[in-house]
Protein backbone atom coordinates (compact mmCIF):
# COMPACT_ATOMS: atom_id res chain seq x y z
CA UNK A 1 0.00 0.00 0.00
CA UNK A 2 1.33 3.39 -0.88
CA UNK A 3 0.02 6.84 -0.31
CA UNK A 4 -0.81 8.87 -3.34
CA UNK A 5 1.45 11.74 -2.51
CA UNK A 6 5.16 11.77 -3.36
CA UNK A 7 5.96 14.80 -1.26
CA UNK A 8 4.36 15.11 2.15
CA UNK A 9 2.30 18.28 2.56
CA UNK A 10 2.88 20.42 5.62
CA UNK A 11 1.23 19.35 8.84
CA UNK A 12 -1.73 21.52 9.79
CA UNK A 13 -1.21 24.36 12.21
CA UNK A 14 -3.49 27.00 13.73
CA UNK A 15 -3.24 29.15 10.65
CA UNK A 16 -5.02 26.41 8.74
CA UNK A 17 -8.70 27.41 8.76
CA UNK A 18 -9.88 23.79 8.90
CA UNK A 19 -7.85 23.24 12.09
CA UNK A 20 -8.51 26.60 13.72
CA UNK A 21 -10.19 25.18 16.84
CA UNK A 22 -8.78 21.64 16.63
CA UNK A 23 -5.56 22.10 18.66
CA UNK A 24 -3.33 20.96 15.76
CA UNK A 25 -0.09 21.65 17.68
CA UNK A 26 -1.17 19.00 20.15
CA UNK A 27 -3.14 16.43 18.22
CA UNK A 28 -2.10 16.62 14.57
CA UNK A 29 1.55 16.69 15.61
CA UNK A 30 1.04 13.73 17.95
CA UNK A 31 -0.72 11.66 15.27
CA UNK A 32 2.01 12.43 12.75
CA UNK A 33 4.69 11.46 15.23
CA UNK A 34 2.93 8.20 16.05
CA UNK A 35 2.44 7.30 12.39
CA UNK A 36 6.06 8.07 11.61
CA UNK A 37 7.61 6.38 14.60
CA UNK A 38 5.47 3.44 15.64
CA UNK A 39 4.75 0.08 14.12
CA UNK A 40 1.13 -0.03 13.04
CA UNK A 41 -0.75 -2.72 14.90
CA UNK A 42 -4.39 -3.66 14.95
CA UNK A 43 -6.99 -5.89 13.39
CA UNK A 44 -9.74 -5.40 10.88
CA UNK A 45 -12.49 -7.99 10.53
CA UNK A 46 -15.65 -8.24 8.48
CA UNK A 47 -18.79 -10.17 9.40
CA UNK A 48 -21.85 -10.66 7.26
CA UNK A 49 -20.36 -10.09 3.80
CA UNK A 50 -19.39 -12.97 1.53
CA UNK A 51 -16.65 -11.10 -0.28
CA UNK A 52 -14.45 -8.57 1.48
CA UNK A 53 -11.00 -8.47 -0.11
CA UNK A 54 -8.17 -6.63 1.58
CA UNK A 55 -5.52 -4.49 -0.05
CA UNK A 56 -7.00 -1.15 -0.88
CA UNK A 57 -5.02 2.09 -1.22
CA UNK A 58 -6.12 5.44 0.26
CA UNK A 59 -5.63 7.10 -3.09
CA UNK A 60 -8.26 9.64 -4.00
CA UNK A 61 -9.90 10.22 -0.62
CA UNK A 62 -10.68 13.92 -0.15
CA UNK A 63 -9.68 15.34 3.22
CA UNK A 64 -10.71 18.63 4.80
CA UNK A 65 -7.40 20.02 5.97
CA UNK A 66 -5.52 16.80 6.70
CA UNK A 67 -3.71 15.96 3.47
CA UNK A 68 -0.44 15.64 5.39
CA UNK A 69 -1.88 13.13 7.82
CA UNK A 70 -3.55 11.29 4.95
CA UNK A 71 -0.19 11.05 3.21
CA UNK A 72 1.32 9.52 6.34
CA UNK A 73 -1.64 7.19 6.67
CA UNK A 74 -0.33 4.51 4.27
CA UNK A 75 -2.99 1.97 5.16
CA UNK A 76 -1.57 -0.88 7.20
CA UNK A 77 -4.55 -2.90 6.16
CA UNK A 78 -7.51 -2.09 4.05
CA UNK A 79 -10.78 -3.82 3.44
CA UNK A 80 -13.03 -3.46 0.43
CA UNK A 81 -16.71 -4.30 0.35
CA UNK A 82 -18.00 -4.73 -3.17
CA UNK A 83 -21.73 -5.12 -2.67
CA UNK A 84 -23.45 -6.65 -5.67
CA UNK A 85 -26.69 -7.87 -4.08
CA UNK A 86 -28.99 -6.94 -1.21
CA UNK A 87 -27.99 -7.80 2.33
CA UNK A 88 -30.86 -8.51 4.70
CA UNK A 89 -28.63 -8.45 7.78
CA UNK A 90 -26.13 -5.73 8.71
CA UNK A 91 -22.52 -6.14 7.64
CA UNK A 92 -20.13 -5.38 10.49
CA UNK A 93 -16.57 -4.12 10.02
CA UNK A 94 -14.52 -3.97 13.22
CA UNK A 95 -11.19 -2.16 13.49
CA UNK A 96 -9.40 -2.57 16.79
CA UNK A 97 -6.08 -1.42 18.19
CA UNK A 98 -4.11 -1.04 21.39
CA UNK A 99 -1.38 0.98 19.66
CA UNK A 100 -1.40 2.93 16.42
CA UNK A 101 -3.48 1.68 13.54
CA UNK A 102 -4.28 3.10 10.11
CA UNK A 103 -6.99 1.05 8.45
CA UNK A 104 -8.65 1.89 5.15
CA UNK A 105 -12.21 0.99 4.28
CA UNK A 106 -13.61 1.03 0.78
CA UNK A 107 -17.31 0.34 0.24
CA UNK A 108 -18.83 0.14 -3.21
CA UNK A 109 -22.55 -0.54 -3.57
CA UNK A 110 -23.54 -1.56 -7.08
CA UNK A 111 -26.70 -0.26 -8.71
CA UNK A 112 -29.89 -1.02 -6.80
CA UNK A 113 -28.21 -2.70 -3.81
CA UNK A 114 -29.71 -2.30 -0.33
CA UNK A 115 -27.35 -2.77 2.62
CA UNK A 116 -26.68 -1.62 6.17
CA UNK A 117 -23.06 -1.46 7.30
CA UNK A 118 -21.90 -1.00 10.86
CA UNK A 119 -18.29 0.05 11.25
CA UNK A 120 -16.81 -0.13 14.74
CA UNK A 121 -13.52 1.50 15.65
CA UNK A 122 -12.22 0.42 19.02
CA UNK A 123 -9.14 1.90 20.71
CA UNK A 124 -8.28 -0.17 23.75
CA UNK A 125 -4.77 0.79 24.78
CA UNK A 126 -3.78 3.88 26.76
CA UNK A 127 -2.89 6.69 24.33
CA UNK A 128 -3.77 4.49 21.37
CA UNK A 129 -4.70 6.09 18.07
CA UNK A 130 -6.53 5.22 14.88
CA UNK A 131 -6.44 7.11 11.61
CA UNK A 132 -8.97 5.72 9.17
CA UNK A 133 -9.45 6.63 5.53
CA UNK A 134 -12.84 5.64 4.15
CA UNK A 135 -14.36 5.79 0.74
CA UNK A 136 -18.02 5.03 0.14
CA UNK A 137 -19.42 4.88 -3.38
CA UNK A 138 -23.07 4.10 -4.09
CA UNK A 139 -24.26 3.65 -7.66
CA UNK A 140 -27.60 4.33 -9.35
CA UNK A 141 -30.56 3.30 -7.19
CA UNK A 142 -28.47 1.83 -4.36
CA UNK A 143 -29.68 2.49 -0.82
CA UNK A 144 -27.06 2.04 1.84
CA UNK A 145 -26.75 3.15 5.42
CA UNK A 146 -23.42 3.27 7.17
CA UNK A 147 -23.11 3.60 10.92
CA UNK A 148 -19.70 4.51 12.33
CA UNK A 149 -19.36 3.72 16.02
CA UNK A 150 -16.28 5.10 17.74
CA UNK A 151 -15.25 3.66 21.08
CA UNK A 152 -12.23 5.05 22.90
CA UNK A 153 -10.50 4.34 26.19
CA UNK A 154 -10.38 7.85 27.63
CA UNK A 155 -6.88 8.72 26.38
CA UNK A 156 -7.22 7.64 22.73
CA UNK A 157 -7.24 9.76 19.58
CA UNK A 158 -9.04 9.08 16.34
CA UNK A 159 -9.15 10.72 12.94
CA UNK A 160 -11.68 9.65 10.31
CA UNK A 161 -11.41 10.94 6.80
CA UNK A 162 -14.50 9.90 4.91
CA UNK A 163 -15.30 10.47 1.26
CA UNK A 164 -18.83 9.62 0.11
CA UNK A 165 -20.05 9.63 -3.46
CA UNK A 166 -23.74 8.98 -4.12
CA UNK A 167 -24.30 8.63 -7.84
CA UNK A 168 -28.07 8.60 -8.23
CA UNK A 169 -28.16 6.68 -4.95
CA UNK A 170 -29.32 7.16 -1.37
CA UNK A 171 -26.61 7.12 1.30
CA UNK A 172 -27.31 7.56 4.98
CA UNK A 173 -24.35 8.04 7.29
CA UNK A 174 -24.36 8.18 11.10
CA UNK A 175 -21.41 8.71 13.42
CA UNK A 176 -21.29 8.34 17.20
CA UNK A 177 -18.31 8.93 19.46
CA UNK A 178 -17.71 7.63 22.95
CA UNK A 179 -14.80 8.14 25.24
CA UNK A 180 -11.98 9.36 22.99
CA UNK A 181 -9.78 12.09 24.39
CA UNK A 182 -9.75 13.66 20.95
CA UNK A 183 -11.62 12.79 17.79
CA UNK A 184 -11.75 14.46 14.42
CA UNK A 185 -14.00 13.75 11.48
CA UNK A 186 -13.63 15.06 7.97
CA UNK A 187 -16.60 14.02 5.89
CA UNK A 188 -16.96 14.93 2.25
CA UNK A 189 -20.24 13.87 0.67
CA UNK A 190 -20.90 14.42 -3.01
CA UNK A 191 -24.31 14.04 -4.60
CA UNK A 192 -24.07 13.21 -8.28
CA UNK A 193 -26.27 11.90 -11.04
CA UNK A 194 -30.00 11.51 -10.97
CA UNK A 195 -31.77 12.49 -7.73
CA UNK A 196 -28.99 11.41 -5.37
CA UNK A 197 -29.88 11.76 -1.71
CA UNK A 198 -27.31 11.97 1.09
CA UNK A 199 -28.27 12.06 4.76
CA UNK A 200 -25.54 12.81 7.29
CA UNK A 201 -26.15 12.32 10.99
CA UNK A 202 -24.06 12.48 14.13
CA UNK A 203 -24.97 12.15 17.82
CA UNK A 204 -22.40 12.44 20.56
CA UNK A 205 -22.12 12.86 24.29
CA UNK A 206 -18.87 14.43 25.43
CA UNK A 207 -17.63 14.88 28.98
CA UNK A 208 -14.52 15.59 31.05
CA UNK A 209 -12.05 17.29 28.70
CA UNK A 210 -12.93 15.33 25.56
CA UNK A 211 -12.79 17.07 22.22
CA UNK A 212 -14.66 16.36 19.01
CA UNK A 213 -13.72 18.28 15.88
CA UNK A 214 -16.16 17.70 12.99
CA UNK A 215 -15.85 19.06 9.46
CA UNK A 216 -18.28 18.36 6.67
CA UNK A 217 -18.75 19.22 3.04
CA UNK A 218 -21.97 18.58 1.16
CA UNK A 219 -21.08 18.91 -2.50
CA UNK A 220 -23.76 19.30 -5.15
CA UNK A 221 -22.29 19.03 -8.62
CA UNK A 222 -25.38 18.00 -10.57
CA UNK A 223 -28.90 19.35 -10.61
CA UNK A 224 -31.85 17.88 -8.72
CA UNK A 225 -30.00 16.16 -5.87
CA UNK A 226 -30.62 16.37 -2.13
CA UNK A 227 -28.55 16.32 1.03
CA UNK A 228 -29.40 16.79 4.65
CA UNK A 229 -27.21 17.02 7.72
CA UNK A 230 -28.18 16.80 11.39
CA UNK A 231 -25.33 16.82 13.92
CA UNK A 232 -26.09 16.97 17.64
CA UNK A 233 -23.83 17.02 20.67
CA UNK A 234 -24.34 16.98 24.42
CA UNK A 235 -21.36 18.55 26.17
CA UNK A 236 -20.58 18.24 29.86
CA UNK A 237 -17.55 19.01 32.03
CA UNK A 238 -14.83 20.84 30.11
CA UNK A 239 -15.63 19.15 26.81
CA UNK A 240 -15.14 21.00 23.54
CA UNK A 241 -16.72 20.38 20.17
CA UNK A 242 -16.26 21.96 16.79
CA UNK A 243 -18.66 21.80 13.89
CA UNK A 244 -17.61 23.38 10.62
CA UNK A 245 -19.89 22.49 7.75
CA UNK A 246 -20.23 23.73 4.23
CA UNK A 247 -22.86 23.17 1.58
CA UNK A 248 -21.44 23.82 -1.86
CA UNK A 249 -23.82 24.03 -4.80
CA UNK A 250 -21.85 24.16 -8.04
CA UNK A 251 -22.79 26.33 -11.03
CA UNK A 252 -25.56 24.54 -12.89
CA UNK A 253 -26.63 22.35 -9.95
CA UNK A 254 -30.12 23.82 -10.06
CA UNK A 255 -33.07 22.40 -8.11
CA UNK A 256 -30.82 21.33 -5.28
CA UNK A 257 -32.29 20.59 -1.83
CA UNK A 258 -29.61 20.89 0.83
CA UNK A 259 -29.95 21.41 4.55
CA UNK A 260 -27.59 21.54 7.47
CA UNK A 261 -28.44 21.68 11.15
CA UNK A 262 -26.08 21.62 14.13
CA UNK A 263 -27.68 21.48 17.60
CA UNK A 264 -25.77 21.37 20.86
CA UNK A 265 -26.81 21.00 24.46
CA UNK A 266 -24.38 22.42 27.01
CA UNK A 267 -24.67 20.86 30.47
CA UNK A 268 -21.74 22.71 31.99
CA UNK A 269 -20.58 26.31 32.03
CA UNK A 270 -17.09 25.06 31.22
CA UNK A 271 -18.10 23.22 28.04
CA UNK A 272 -17.30 24.94 24.74
CA UNK A 273 -18.93 24.68 21.33
CA UNK A 274 -17.60 26.26 18.14
CA UNK A 275 -20.18 26.02 15.39
CA UNK A 276 -19.53 27.31 11.88
CA UNK A 277 -22.27 26.33 9.45
CA UNK A 278 -21.80 27.55 5.90
CA UNK A 279 -23.39 27.81 2.47
CA UNK A 280 -21.88 28.51 -0.92
CA UNK A 281 -24.50 28.59 -3.65
CA UNK A 282 -23.58 29.17 -7.27
CA UNK A 283 -26.78 27.91 -8.89
CA UNK A 284 -30.37 29.09 -9.22
CA UNK A 285 -33.62 27.56 -8.03
CA UNK A 286 -32.19 25.90 -4.95
CA UNK A 287 -33.66 25.21 -1.55
CA UNK A 288 -30.84 25.43 0.98
CA UNK A 289 -30.68 26.29 4.64
CA UNK A 290 -28.26 26.03 7.48
CA UNK A 291 -28.65 26.60 11.17
CA UNK A 292 -26.93 26.19 14.46
CA UNK A 293 -28.03 26.43 18.08
CA UNK A 294 -26.06 25.86 21.26
CA UNK A 295 -27.82 26.25 24.58
CA UNK A 296 -28.14 24.78 28.06
CA UNK A 297 -30.73 22.09 28.69
CA UNK A 298 -34.25 23.45 28.33
CA UNK A 299 -35.31 24.40 31.86
CA UNK A 300 -38.99 23.74 31.16
CA UNK A 301 -38.29 20.21 29.90
CA UNK A 302 -36.23 19.50 33.00
CA UNK A 303 -38.93 20.94 35.28
CA UNK A 304 -41.55 18.76 33.58
CA UNK A 305 -39.60 15.58 34.39
CA UNK A 306 -38.80 16.74 37.92
CA UNK A 307 -42.47 17.54 38.49
CA UNK A 308 -43.23 13.87 37.89
CA UNK A 309 -40.85 12.83 40.65
CA UNK A 310 -37.88 11.82 38.50
CA UNK A 311 -34.67 12.70 40.42
CA UNK A 312 -32.64 15.54 38.94
CA UNK A 313 -29.66 13.50 37.80
CA UNK A 314 -31.85 10.97 36.03
CA UNK A 315 -34.08 13.67 34.57
CA UNK A 316 -31.03 15.39 33.07
CA UNK A 317 -29.85 12.08 31.67
CA UNK A 318 -33.25 11.37 30.09
CA UNK A 319 -33.53 14.81 28.49
CA UNK A 320 -29.96 14.60 27.14
CA UNK A 321 -30.50 11.07 25.82
CA UNK A 322 -33.76 12.17 24.26
CA UNK A 323 -31.98 15.05 22.55
CA UNK A 324 -29.58 12.57 20.91
CA UNK A 325 -32.19 9.81 20.40
CA UNK A 326 -33.90 12.12 17.99
CA UNK A 327 -30.90 11.69 15.64
CA UNK A 328 -30.99 7.89 15.85
CA UNK A 329 -34.74 7.89 15.23
CA UNK A 330 -34.32 10.00 12.11
CA UNK A 331 -31.42 7.87 10.87
CA UNK A 332 -33.55 4.74 11.23
CA UNK A 333 -36.73 6.30 9.90
CA UNK A 334 -35.39 7.82 6.71
CA UNK B 1 -54.52 15.39 56.37
CA UNK B 2 -54.62 18.26 53.95
CA UNK B 3 -52.83 20.79 51.81
CA UNK B 4 -52.51 23.90 53.96
CA UNK B 5 -51.33 27.20 52.48
CA UNK B 6 -50.84 30.19 54.81
CA UNK B 7 -50.09 33.78 53.78
CA UNK B 8 -48.17 32.59 50.74
CA UNK B 9 -46.36 35.39 48.94
CA UNK B 10 -44.29 34.90 45.80
CA UNK B 11 -42.83 36.82 42.93
CA UNK B 12 -41.21 36.21 39.61
CA UNK B 13 -37.48 35.97 40.34
CA UNK B 14 -36.12 39.51 40.43
CA UNK B 15 -39.52 40.71 39.25
CA UNK B 16 -42.97 41.71 40.33
CA UNK B 17 -44.88 40.32 43.31
CA UNK B 18 -47.64 38.00 42.09
CA UNK B 19 -49.00 36.19 45.13
CA UNK B 20 -49.75 38.59 48.00
CA UNK B 21 -50.81 36.42 50.89
CA UNK B 22 -52.76 33.34 49.82
CA UNK B 23 -54.35 31.19 52.52
CA UNK B 24 -56.44 28.11 51.90
CA UNK B 25 -56.81 24.55 53.11
CA UNK B 26 -57.83 21.61 50.96
CA UNK B 27 -58.65 18.56 53.09
CA UNK B 28 -58.34 15.05 51.68
CA UNK B 29 -61.30 13.93 49.65
CA UNK B 30 -62.30 17.46 48.59
CA UNK B 31 -62.28 19.29 45.27
CA UNK B 32 -61.56 23.02 45.40
CA UNK B 33 -61.93 25.21 42.35
CA UNK B 34 -59.79 28.31 41.88
CA UNK B 35 -61.16 30.90 39.47
CA UNK B 36 -60.07 34.38 38.60
CA UNK B 37 -59.41 36.77 35.74
CA UNK B 38 -56.27 36.60 33.60
CA UNK B 39 -53.16 37.66 35.50
CA UNK B 40 -54.65 37.11 38.94
CA UNK B 41 -51.97 34.57 39.91
CA UNK B 42 -53.71 31.21 39.40
CA UNK B 43 -50.96 29.56 37.36
CA UNK B 44 -48.30 31.17 39.54
CA UNK B 45 -49.91 29.56 42.59
CA UNK B 46 -49.77 26.13 40.96
CA UNK B 47 -46.16 26.55 39.86
CA UNK B 48 -45.00 27.93 43.20
CA UNK B 49 -46.53 24.94 44.98
CA UNK B 50 -44.62 22.62 42.62
CA UNK B 51 -41.34 24.54 43.02
CA UNK B 52 -40.90 26.12 39.61
CA UNK B 53 -37.46 27.81 39.53
CA UNK B 54 -38.79 30.99 37.89
CA UNK B 55 -40.58 31.96 41.10
CA UNK B 56 -39.36 32.96 44.51
CA UNK B 57 -41.37 32.52 47.69
CA UNK B 58 -41.11 35.70 49.72
CA UNK B 59 -43.32 34.72 52.62
CA UNK B 60 -45.78 32.27 54.11
CA UNK B 61 -45.91 28.49 54.32
CA UNK B 62 -47.33 25.48 52.48
CA UNK B 63 -47.69 22.08 54.07
CA UNK B 64 -48.60 18.76 52.52
CA UNK B 65 -49.91 16.35 55.16
CA UNK B 66 -47.88 18.23 57.75
CA UNK B 67 -44.64 18.24 55.71
CA UNK B 68 -43.03 21.55 54.76
CA UNK B 69 -43.65 21.58 51.01
CA UNK B 70 -41.54 24.65 50.30
CA UNK B 71 -38.35 23.11 51.66
CA UNK B 72 -38.62 20.13 49.29
CA UNK B 73 -37.06 19.89 45.83
CA UNK B 74 -39.38 19.70 42.83
CA UNK B 75 -39.06 15.93 42.47
CA UNK B 76 -39.49 15.37 46.21
CA UNK B 77 -42.79 17.28 46.12
CA UNK B 78 -44.02 14.98 43.40
CA UNK B 79 -42.99 11.84 45.25
CA UNK B 80 -44.66 13.26 48.37
CA UNK B 81 -47.93 13.11 46.44
CA UNK B 82 -48.30 16.44 44.60
CA UNK B 83 -49.19 16.50 40.91
CA UNK B 84 -49.59 19.38 38.46
CA UNK B 85 -51.46 18.99 35.19
CA UNK B 86 -49.89 21.80 33.20
CA UNK B 87 -51.68 24.57 31.35
CA UNK B 88 -49.13 24.09 28.57
CA UNK B 89 -47.58 20.60 28.81
CA UNK B 90 -44.00 20.60 27.59
CA UNK B 91 -42.65 18.58 24.67
CA UNK B 92 -39.68 16.36 25.54
CA UNK B 93 -38.15 15.13 22.25
CA UNK B 94 -36.61 11.68 22.16
CA UNK B 95 -38.06 10.47 25.48
CA UNK B 96 -40.93 8.07 24.93
CA UNK B 97 -44.08 8.29 27.00
CA UNK B 98 -43.52 4.74 28.25
CA UNK B 99 -39.92 5.37 29.37
CA UNK B 100 -40.92 8.66 30.96
CA UNK B 101 -43.71 7.08 33.00
CA UNK B 102 -41.59 4.09 33.96
CA UNK B 103 -38.88 6.41 35.25
CA UNK B 104 -41.47 8.36 37.26
CA UNK B 105 -42.92 5.16 38.76
CA UNK B 106 -39.47 3.70 39.38
CA UNK B 107 -38.54 6.81 41.36
CA UNK B 108 -41.39 6.02 43.77
CA UNK B 109 -40.19 2.49 44.56
CA UNK B 110 -37.86 1.57 47.42
CA UNK B 111 -34.23 0.98 46.44
CA UNK B 112 -33.69 -2.45 44.97
CA UNK B 113 -37.20 -2.78 43.57
CA UNK B 114 -37.98 -2.35 39.88
CA UNK B 115 -41.15 -1.68 37.95
CA UNK B 116 -42.75 -4.88 36.64
CA UNK B 117 -42.69 -4.27 32.89
CA UNK B 118 -45.61 -6.56 32.04
CA UNK B 119 -47.88 -5.12 34.72
CA UNK B 120 -46.78 -1.59 33.79
CA UNK B 121 -47.71 -1.92 30.12
CA UNK B 122 -50.98 -3.63 30.97
CA UNK B 123 -51.97 -0.77 33.27
CA UNK B 124 -50.72 1.85 30.85
CA UNK B 125 -52.78 0.46 27.98
CA UNK B 126 -55.87 0.23 30.22
CA UNK B 127 -55.55 3.87 31.31
CA UNK B 128 -54.97 5.00 27.73
CA UNK B 129 -58.10 3.19 26.66
CA UNK B 130 -59.99 4.89 29.46
CA UNK B 131 -58.89 8.27 28.07
CA UNK B 132 -59.54 7.32 24.46
CA UNK B 133 -55.82 7.44 23.58
CA UNK B 134 -54.31 5.30 20.84
CA UNK B 135 -51.79 2.68 22.04
CA UNK B 136 -49.21 4.10 19.64
CA UNK B 137 -48.74 7.03 22.04
CA UNK B 138 -46.68 4.78 24.35
CA UNK B 139 -43.81 4.87 21.83
CA UNK B 140 -44.19 8.53 20.91
CA UNK B 141 -41.90 11.14 22.47
CA UNK B 142 -43.57 12.95 25.36
CA UNK B 143 -46.04 15.46 23.89
CA UNK B 144 -43.92 15.93 20.76
CA UNK B 145 -46.16 16.76 17.83
CA UNK B 146 -49.27 16.21 19.97
CA UNK B 147 -52.27 18.45 19.45
CA UNK B 148 -53.28 20.70 22.35
CA UNK B 149 -55.98 18.23 23.36
CA UNK B 150 -53.64 15.24 23.15
CA UNK B 151 -51.17 16.99 25.43
CA UNK B 152 -53.85 17.60 28.02
CA UNK B 153 -54.96 13.97 27.85
CA UNK B 154 -51.37 12.88 28.21
CA UNK B 155 -51.04 14.90 31.41
CA UNK B 156 -54.18 13.28 32.77
CA UNK B 157 -52.79 9.87 31.76
CA UNK B 158 -49.74 10.64 33.88
CA UNK B 159 -52.00 11.56 36.77
CA UNK B 160 -53.91 8.29 36.43
CA UNK B 161 -50.65 6.31 36.39
CA UNK B 162 -48.94 8.16 39.26
CA UNK B 163 -52.01 8.25 41.53
CA UNK B 164 -51.11 11.43 43.45
CA UNK B 165 -52.72 12.46 46.75
CA UNK B 166 -53.05 16.09 45.67
CA UNK B 167 -53.63 17.06 42.07
CA UNK B 168 -53.61 20.57 40.69
CA UNK B 169 -55.29 20.91 37.29
CA UNK B 170 -54.20 24.19 35.69
CA UNK B 171 -56.74 25.11 33.02
CA UNK B 172 -56.94 21.52 31.86
CA UNK B 173 -60.07 22.44 29.92
CA UNK B 174 -58.33 24.92 27.62
CA UNK B 175 -57.78 23.43 24.19
CA UNK B 176 -60.16 20.53 24.73
CA UNK B 177 -63.18 19.95 22.53
CA UNK B 178 -66.50 18.96 24.08
CA UNK B 179 -65.91 15.21 23.77
CA UNK B 180 -62.34 15.38 25.07
CA UNK B 181 -63.50 17.55 27.98
CA UNK B 182 -66.02 14.89 28.97
CA UNK B 183 -63.49 12.06 28.68
CA UNK B 184 -60.85 13.92 30.68
CA UNK B 185 -63.40 14.93 33.31
CA UNK B 186 -64.58 11.33 33.60
CA UNK B 187 -60.96 10.32 34.17
CA UNK B 188 -60.61 12.89 36.96
CA UNK B 189 -63.94 11.97 38.54
CA UNK B 190 -62.93 8.30 38.53
CA UNK B 191 -59.98 9.30 40.70
CA UNK B 192 -62.02 11.17 43.27
CA UNK B 193 -61.55 9.39 46.57
CA UNK B 194 -61.53 10.12 50.31
CA UNK B 195 -57.73 9.95 50.29
CA UNK B 196 -57.20 12.37 47.40
CA UNK B 197 -57.93 16.03 46.78
CA UNK B 198 -57.94 18.33 43.78
CA UNK B 199 -57.34 21.99 43.07
CA UNK B 200 -59.07 22.75 39.78
CA UNK B 201 -57.98 26.02 38.18
CA UNK B 202 -60.25 27.25 35.43
CA UNK B 203 -61.90 30.24 33.82
CA UNK B 204 -65.06 28.43 32.83
CA UNK B 205 -68.09 26.85 34.38
CA UNK B 206 -68.20 24.09 31.77
CA UNK B 207 -65.32 22.14 33.42
CA UNK B 208 -66.90 22.55 36.86
CA UNK B 209 -70.17 21.20 35.51
CA UNK B 210 -68.30 17.94 34.97
CA UNK B 211 -65.94 18.09 37.95
CA UNK B 212 -68.21 19.44 40.62
CA UNK B 213 -66.19 21.34 43.27
CA UNK B 214 -66.92 21.30 46.99
CA UNK B 215 -65.48 24.78 47.50
CA UNK B 216 -64.82 27.64 45.08
CA UNK B 217 -62.14 30.32 45.58
CA UNK B 218 -61.79 33.45 43.53
CA UNK B 219 -58.28 34.82 43.09
CA UNK B 220 -57.86 38.48 42.24
CA UNK B 221 -54.66 40.50 42.15
CA UNK B 222 -52.74 37.86 44.04
CA UNK B 223 -55.24 37.38 46.85
CA UNK B 224 -58.22 35.12 47.48
CA UNK B 225 -61.08 37.59 47.61
CA UNK B 226 -64.06 35.25 47.71
CA UNK B 227 -64.66 31.71 48.94
CA UNK B 228 -67.98 29.97 48.58
CA UNK B 229 -69.95 27.24 46.89
CA UNK B 230 -71.09 26.63 43.34
CA UNK B 231 -73.13 29.84 43.42
CA UNK B 232 -69.87 31.74 42.93
CA UNK B 233 -69.32 29.85 39.68
CA UNK B 234 -72.83 30.75 38.55
CA UNK B 235 -72.28 34.40 39.38
CA UNK B 236 -68.99 34.57 37.49
CA UNK B 237 -70.62 32.88 34.53
CA UNK B 238 -73.37 35.52 34.49
CA UNK B 239 -71.49 38.66 35.51
CA UNK B 240 -67.86 38.02 34.72
CA UNK B 241 -65.27 39.16 37.24
CA UNK B 242 -66.36 42.79 37.38
CA UNK B 243 -68.11 42.36 40.71
CA UNK B 244 -64.69 41.80 42.29
CA UNK B 245 -63.86 45.43 41.73
CA UNK B 246 -66.68 46.58 44.01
Amino acid sequence: MHAAHHSTPQLPDRLCEDWRFGAPHKHAAALAQMMRGCTRRGTITVEGADDAPGGWSVHGVRSIGSDALLALHQAAEGVGLYLQHDYAEPITITCETDGVYTPAVYIVARAGVHAHIIERHICRGEHSAMVCARRIVAEEGAQISVELQEEGCGTSRVLNITDITARGACVRHLTTHANHEWAREETTAEALGNAADIQLFSANRLEDSQMLDQHTRQLHSNRGCASNLLYKNVLDGRATAVFAGNIYVAPGAHDTDAYQSNRNMLLSENATMHSLPGLEILADRVRCSHGSASAPMDAEQLFYLLSRGIPRHQAQLLVAEGFLNDVHTRFQAE
Amino acid sequence: MSLVIKDLCARVKDGADILKGISLEIPKGRVHAVMGPNGSGKSTLSKVLCGHPDYEVTGGTAELDGQDLLSMSVDERSRAGLFLAFQYPVEVPGVTNANFLRAALQARLPQGETVDAVAFYKELRAKMKQLGMDAKFTARAVNEGFSGGEKKRNDILQMLMLQPSYAILDETDSGLDVDALRIVSDGVNAMRAPFRSFMVITHYKRLLDYIRPDVVHVLYQGRIVRTGGFELVERIEQEGFDFLKD
